[in-house]
């Protein structure tokens, strides 16, 4: 019946004897270089390497190549048969943000008001939740968290999925602001609350309530701009990032009609968009690359938006934007499930997107729209040491499994709350003989 | 339908016979105040066009009434010198209308409950009288009791040219009884038709607060409940009347009346799926449904044909979509568009297909579209005359009052109206509506002229084109010539006289002539005033009015565009598809079948729906088509042993703790589109649970994705009954907020008190069934039974091994209790849902003989899964449950081999064991496996051919057969998205010039459903403030 090995099990046993056990207690700074040898390296800057070395010390990859010389205290694996990949980035989640779903208690995703720049998501990052080591063994190393909210949400953050404290964890504190673009669609259905026209109101005051928003931050900044001395505003403070272009503007938007009127909304403010969820951008894809906007694509695995809608229409998403030279990453918004990541890509890749192309939207396409591409998203010399070990393809459930994984050189355990309880329920079903009632 | 209104014979009271009138009318109780007034009541109306009735139009005739009745008619009847005569100068005399469905005189009755502003929830009924448990429930109300005389309230009809209205308050499900009125101005004693007319019904609980029912199965359950109920009233009070020496039955009003009422119900249905839930009622308790429909109908036309009832049709047609804007087009599905075009052809198509139709201004919100829309269902090839019998014969006779209304023939009430013209031309004014023999409601004075038309005016030696247009109480018009014209000011036209001014400095005149002609003859005479002096003015006619013409008219007039699809929403079938005989050469089988495992090279041969034979090389019979299967793979299709998709009007009833007597099977929607997605993800049959909101839901259905068939014909006919059960947070209403504290349980503890109780309540009722039972014939005539009880029907079945239990739960405290709770009264608990936690209990779960349903890989959503973990279905399996994966969702119900795949990913399951989590071991627990969920000769063909590995992540489905017949083909599906854009677009363009004055829900607003989840508990009878 269990034909097939637990292969999770056997890598963590693996795991066990070759090196330093800890269970989801964060691993010590690299303190030797290590040399993973022939293994396949998916560099996806420089394509697939089979039987390639790659060696990283101090926490940064120093070399790629075939036959690399290991320096004297290397410690050396041998990984040939093996998928070597730079760690999968998560964009558009909450993890970190909120522990059980219906527990209130444990949820720090949204603040009070519709404008809450100033919330940062690093404030509230919980690098001890118990969902964290459940993402990293899928491959998932790094995360953008996201606040929740009605309109400007707050600051998201770009952390490690390991760490001591959310200091030690942080790739970037502060990333941009994110925002949800007022609703456009008018729904008629039986259940909706509010009438067509209600609903219609809602919105317009809900655009201008935004220009408002940003008219008020850009005068803020244009004022602090001349080095006038005045009453600090943490909120419009916190959207100077924008004005400034060093950090872009993340907004939800799924429908066609939000992206486009977000669009004309970036270029009037003159700031860096970031189009995330775009369930309808495959409408307007001509739009997104005459601008050069990014797309996080929200899920891959979503129904469609419209009812008369192909049923593969989000299945496909990818493929469009790809062949229409738009910029985009894959994402899967959520907390535990976010462990689906290498799902959405697999499925892309079953109905058409070629395989590069899914595991680039899961690595560098998102590093590049983070900002983080410098240190991120690929196998490259100088790039972090922050890279994972497959003993297959990571987008097919049937053959991965990841059985090592090294954040900025610290290896990191893969065990989890779940493989614990598995253990501990095995042991019960072991003793079951013995328990069982006559 | 004759037979239908027999029972009103009561009517027989009222029908007197002519000698008898005077007597009758002089016969009021209410004492005079004042001076009598009796004008004469003998009229003849003469050079008439009368429609005497839809069969007989005489066109020039004459009218002779008398006492409120027609004495006579026909082309020249003979009449008293002393007779009133009114010559009609050719104008139409056509019966009152008469709409059957309306409010009128309740308008003061308001709501029959007040919203309330507390926010817990309203458990218990209002009891005030002996009345029913259930505010929902006042069959005992008589509406004529209520009625008031308005003549506010009358106009909204009277200017329709109808003079009687069947009128009940539309609040409840068990409404009462409605009565049939004259719109006069008398007394509510002398405008009564029918005091006691047709009992109505309808699904919505109106403005209770009560919280049941807050689902549309909860109201079905409600409707049947209550009509056991009065049978059993009807039992228990003759064996209490015939041996008082026991225990005296309650005294219910309600149910008392609905017991001794033997006449026709009239129910309000939203669309025709509901019109079919409600025939299923009909037929369950022998009753005769008159209908008030959704014109929704012509889509499950032979459905509903073959109930052979009549329905009562709305004018009301659909809001027209939003596709005058670009942007918000998309939100308009090619549903909407389909019904927008088609609903004014509905009430043809029904009087084609044979059905009796009348039709009722319900649901409009301007006076004026009640002749505009009966216009336009003519256009749309209603004949005249059917049009005409279905606001006059139809509902006289469905209301059981034909022998006094609906046409004019002698004997029969004087109800009629007067009009310029034809009754259905568009330029037919409405002149006055007489009723009883008088003049009730006079709009034009038939001495009025009418001065729309063109006139050539001559003033002085000047000539002008005088145009008047407009209605006739508002009239407009322009005075030109050659290529100038101006427009026409204080322009009135009284009785015979005709005054308007107009600047004529555009002519080269500086100044304002004013205007006054008079009517003399042809030609009008008169003088127009300039500032040199008074002129004389004559003008002539040169032309008639014509009204502008209706474009909508126009429309629908056309050819229809759409295509009739089943269902009628994109990606349905034009035709629907029939089972194949094929053989799949050489393909991969994945039979999910412990004998066979995975066969490569192999061959299947389905023959009639089933599969005949599987095996390599097999011979292929000359007839069959044969389908190369190299390099595909072919599974079984998938089963979902938990998914909430095509149901109509909530998931969960909810609203009391035990709702076992609800059923899921009652309010299947086969439009849903997630079934057609389903199908493209190779989905084949799923069970259609009820939610978790409560510790017993309702009765389960178990359905194959037979896309596009109806509801009934979803249906697994021998899958055993189930039915949800829930315990834990939702149950107990951790996640509900402070308003939920008060409902029993709100503890696990307290899940298995109620539970438990149930059980204890469903053996003393089948003990009490027993002891009744073992009575004799004459015994139990002096007995007052058990009554039936629907929710123990559901226990005891349960208890009994004839229903099995799908619970949905998460912590092992509760499956332990549940299990043991099973094995106290008997049975065996058939599958644990959801079960995050059996992992914990598997041995145990094994040893009672539960399977169990999983989510792959949920977890951190509540509390109580804190503990869930991907290996639980692993677990299970090794310690020897019967495990499956289910959905519980619209969107993973589309990919449930992915799901099942995450086993082999966390913990190492063998694939083929993996496929059978959502095949064979799901069929296995809604007990179908004889039927399906694994391929092997003689079990039904419900198959899917895969383009690889059917668990492999990169593998998609390319064909989904059930019951040997193709419902899904990427071929297919690719035809129809093109078809889907031409037939989006040509509609549009047809459809952009209609006028958008609809009234009644869009398709979407009607049919759309919200994505149910497990604990959704929104009341769906109140919405928008109700």
């Amino acid at each position: 019946m269990f034909a097939a090995v637990n292969r999770i099990a056997v890598a963590l046993v693996l795991l066990n004897a070759l090196a330093a056990a800890h269970d989801q207690v964060p691993g010590e700074p690299q303190s030797e270089p290590i040399l993973l040898r022939g293994g396949t390296l998916y560099t996806v800057a420089n394509g697939v390497q089979a039987g390639t070395d790659i060696l990283f010390e101090n926490g940064r990859i120093t070399a790629i190549g075939t036959d690399l010389t290991a320096p004297g205290n290397s410690r050396v694996i041998d990984v040939s048969g093996q998928h070597v990949y730079p760690g999968l980035i998560a964009a558009n989640t909450q993890l970190g943000l909120i522990e059980i779903g219906a527990v209130r208690a444990t949820n720090d995703i949204t603040e009070v008001g519709t404008f809450t720049p100033e919330a940062k998501a690093h404030i509230a990052f919980n690098p001890s939740s118990l969902i964290i080591p459940t993402i990293r063994s899928h491959g998932i190393t790094t995360v953008q968290t996201v606040p929740g909210g009605s309109l400007v949400r707050g600051q998201p953050c770009i952390m490690h999925l390991e760490g001591w404290t959310k200091e030690d964890a942080a790739v970037e504190y502060t990333d941009g602001i994110i925002m949800t673009w007022p609703g456009v669609r008018v729904s008629t259905g039986w259940w909706v609350e509010m009438t067509p026209e209600e609903q219609r109101e809602n919105q317009v005051k809900q655009r201008l309530q935004l220009r408002q928003l940003f008219a008020d931050a850009r005068a803020y900044h244009d004022l602090r701009a001349t080095g006038a001395t005045i009453a600090i505003d943490q909120r419009f403070e916190a959207m100077r990032q924008l004005f400034l272009r060093e950090q872009p503007l993340y907004v939800g938007a799924n429908d066609a009609r939000q992206i486009v009127e977000a669009v004309t909304f970036a270029n009037e403010y003159q700031v860096d968009l970031v189009i995330v969820g775009g369930r309808e951008a495959h409408l307007v894809v001509d739009l997104l690359a005459t601008y050069k906007i990014p797309v996080i694509i929200g899920s891959i695995t979503a129904t469609p938006a419209h009812a008369d809608d192909p049923y593969d229409t989000p299945f496909v998403m990818p493929q469009v934007l790809h062949d229409a030279g738009v910029p985009f990453a894959i994402s899967k918004g959520g907390y535990w499930n976010v462990r689906t990541l290498p799902l959405q890509v697999g499925h892309a890749i079953a109905f058409g997107l070629e395989p590069a192309i899914g595991l680039r939207a899961v690595t560098l396409s998102p590093a590049e729209i983070l900002g983080i591409d410098d240190r991120l998203g690929s196998l490259e010399v100088g790039k972090e040491a922050t890279l994972f070990v497959s003993d297959g393809d990571i987008f097919d459930h049937l053959t991965r499994s990841v059985t090592r994984m090294w954040i900025r050189g610290r290896q990191v355990s893969l065990d989890n709350h779940q493989e614990e309880l598995y253990r501990k329920y095995q042991e019960k079903q072991r003793q079951w003989p013995m328990l069982a009632p006559e | 339908m004759h037979k239908r209104i027999a029972h009103a014979s009561w009517l027989a009271v009222l029908c007197f016979g002519l000698a008898s009138v005077s007597i009758a009318t002089a016969a009021s109780t209410t004492p005079p105040q004042g001076i009598r007034s009796k004008p004469a009541s003998l009229k003849l109306f003469t050079n008439a066009r009368i429609i005497v009735s839809p069969e007989q139009t005489i066109a020039s005739g004459q009218l002779l009434i008398d006492s409120g009745r027609v004495v006579a008619v026909g082309e020249s009847v003979s009449a008293s010198p002393g007779a009133m005569r009114i010559d009609l100068g050719g104008k139409t005399i056509a019966p009152g209308l008469i709409d059957p469905y309306t409010e009128y005189g309740l308008a003061h009755v308001g709501r029959l409950y007040e919203r309330r502003t507390q926010r817990t929830p309203k458990l218990d009924g209002t009891r005030e009288g002996a009345n029913a448990w259930n505010d929902a429930i006042h069959a005992q109300v008589e509406w004529v009791d209520r009625f008031r005389v308005s003549r506010k309230d009358a106009e909204t009809w009277y200017k329709r040219g109808v003079t009687t209205v069947y009128s009940i308050k539309h609040d409840g499900i068990f409404r009462g009884r409605g009565f049939v009125a004259n719109l006069g101005d008398a007394l509510p004693n002398d405008e009564v038709v029918a005091a006691h007319a047709l009992a109505g019904l309808s699904f919505d609980k109106g403005t209770s607060q009560q919280t049941y029912p807050r689902s549309l199965m909860g109201s079905i359950a409600l409707l049947r409940q209550t009509f056991y109920d009065a049978d059993w009233y009807r039992a228990a009070s003759a064996a209490f009347e015939a041996n008082p020496n026991q225990q005296m039955p309650e005294f219910n009003q309600p149910i008392a009346t609905l017991g001794s009422y033997s006449g026709p119900f009239l129910i309000e249905v939203d669309d025709e799926l509901t019109l079919l839930r409600a025939a299923r009622i009909a037929e369950e308790f022998d009753l005769d449904f008159i209908y008030v429909g959704s014109n929704m109908e012509y889509a499950r036309l032979d459905e509903i044909v073959a109930l052979d009832a009549p329905i009562i049709l709305p004018l009301a047609m659909p809001k027209k979509p939003e596709i005058a804007s670009l942007e918000d087009e998309r939100d308009v599905r090619l549903a909407d568009l389909r019904h927008f075009e088609r609903a004014p052809h509905n009430a043809r198509v029904l009087h084609e297909a044979g059905v009796t139709i009348a039709l009722t201004g319900h649901g409009l919100t301007k006076k004026e579209d009640f002749r505009k829309n009966l216009r336009r269902l003519i256009a749309a090839g209603l004949p005249e005359q059917t049009a005409l019998a279905a606001v006059t014969t139809v509902p006289a006779e469905l209301l059981g009052v034909s022998d006094h209304i609906g046409t004019l023939e002698p004997g029969k009430m004087a109800n009629f109206a007067i009009y310029s013209d034809d009754l259905f031309a568009a330029k037919s004014d409405l002149y006055s509506v007489w009723i009883d023999g008088d003049i009730a409601h006079e709009l034009l004075s038939l001495e009025a002229i009418d001065w729309r038309g063109d006139w050539q005016l001559t003033i002085d030696d000047q000539s002008y084109d005088l145009s008047i247009k407009g209605s006739r109480k508002k009239l407009t018009g322009t005075l030109g010539r050659d290529t100038t014209t101006v427009k026409l000011s204080n322009l009135s036209g009284e009785l015979r006289h005709l005054h308007f001014s107009a600047p004529l400095d555009s002519f080269g005149t500086p100044a304002i002539v004013r205007v006054a002609l008079t009517s003399i003859g042809n030609r009008l005479i008169g003088s127009a005033d300039l500032p040199l002096g008074r002129v004389p003015a004559t003008a002539t006619r040169t032309g008639d009015w014509e009204p502008v013409a209706d474009k909508t008219e126009a429309i629908v007039a056309q050819p229809l565009l759409s295509t009739l699809t089943f269902p009628n929403v994109a990606f349905g079938f034009e035709t629907m598809p029939e089972p194949e005989d094929i053989l799949i050469r050489n393909a991969t089988i994945w039979t999910s079948d412990d004998d066979r495992g995975v066969l490569r090279n192999a061959d299947m041969l389905v023959r009639d729906g089933v599969i005949r034979d599987i095996g390599e090389n097999l011979d292929a019979p000359s007839d069959v088509r044969v389908i190369d299967g190299t390099n595909k793979h072919i599974s079984p299709g998938i089963i979902d042993e938990h998914s909430h998709i095509c149901i109509s009007r909530g998931v969960n009833e909810g609203s009391h703790s035990n709702t076992a007597e609800v059923r899921i099977g009652d309010v299947v929607n086969s439009d849903d589109i997630a079934m057609y997605r389903a199908l493209a993800g190779g989905a084949t049959a799923a069970q259609l649970l009820h939610g978790s909101a409560n510790s017993v839901g309702g009765q389960a259905q178990v359905i194959k994705f037979r896309w596009g068939k109806p509801p009934e014909e979803l249906k697994i006919e021998t899958a055993p009954p189930t039915i949800k059960f829930a315990l834990g947070e939702n149950v107990k209403q951790s996640n509900w907020g402070d308003n939920n504290r008060i409902r029993y349980p709100q503890t696990r503890m307290g899940v298995e008190s109620i539970m438990k109780d149930g059980f204890l309540a469903a053996v003393e009722y089948e003990a009490a069934w027993d002891a009744y039972d073992e009575l004799s014939r004459s015994d139990q005539a002096r007995t007052v039974p058990p009554r039936r009880n629907l929710q123990l029907d559901a226990m005891l079945a349960i208890r009994n091994s004839e229903m099995f239990i799908h619970c949905h739960s998460y912590h092992q405290t509760e499956i332990l209790m549940l299990m043991r709770l099973a094995e106290e009264f008997g049975f065996t608990l058939q599958t644990f849902t959801h079960i995050l936690e059996g992992y914990k209990v598997a041995p145990e779960m094994a040893a009672h003989g539960a399977g169990g349903s999983s989510f792959a890989d949920w977890w951190a959503y509540k509390y109580e899964v804190i503990d869930a973990i991907p290996h639980n279905p692993c677990l299970m399996h090794q310690a020897g449950v019967v495990t499956s994966i289910n959905s519980d969702s619209q969107e993973m119900i589309r990919r449930l081999n992915q799901e099942a795949a995450k086993s082999v990913m966390y913990c190492g399951m063998a694939e083929e064991d993996a496929l059978d989590m959502v095949t064979i071991n799901p069929a296995i627990q809604l007990k179908i496996d004889d039927l399906t969920g694994s391929l092997v000769p003689g079990k039904d063909a419900d198959f899917v051919i895969w383009n690889g590995p059917p668990l492999a992540t990169y593998s998609t489905v390319e064909q989904t057969w059930v019951d040997g017949t193709n419902y899904f083909s990427r071929e297919r599906d690719a035809a129809l998205r093109v078809a889907v854009t031409i037939e989006k677009r040509a509609l549009i363009q047809k459809l952009l010039g209609a006028d958008s004055t609809g009234s009644a829900p869009s398709h979407s607003e009607q049919k759309m459903e919200k994505e149910w989840h497990c604990d959704d508990v929104q009341d769906v009878w109140h919405v928008r403030g109700r």
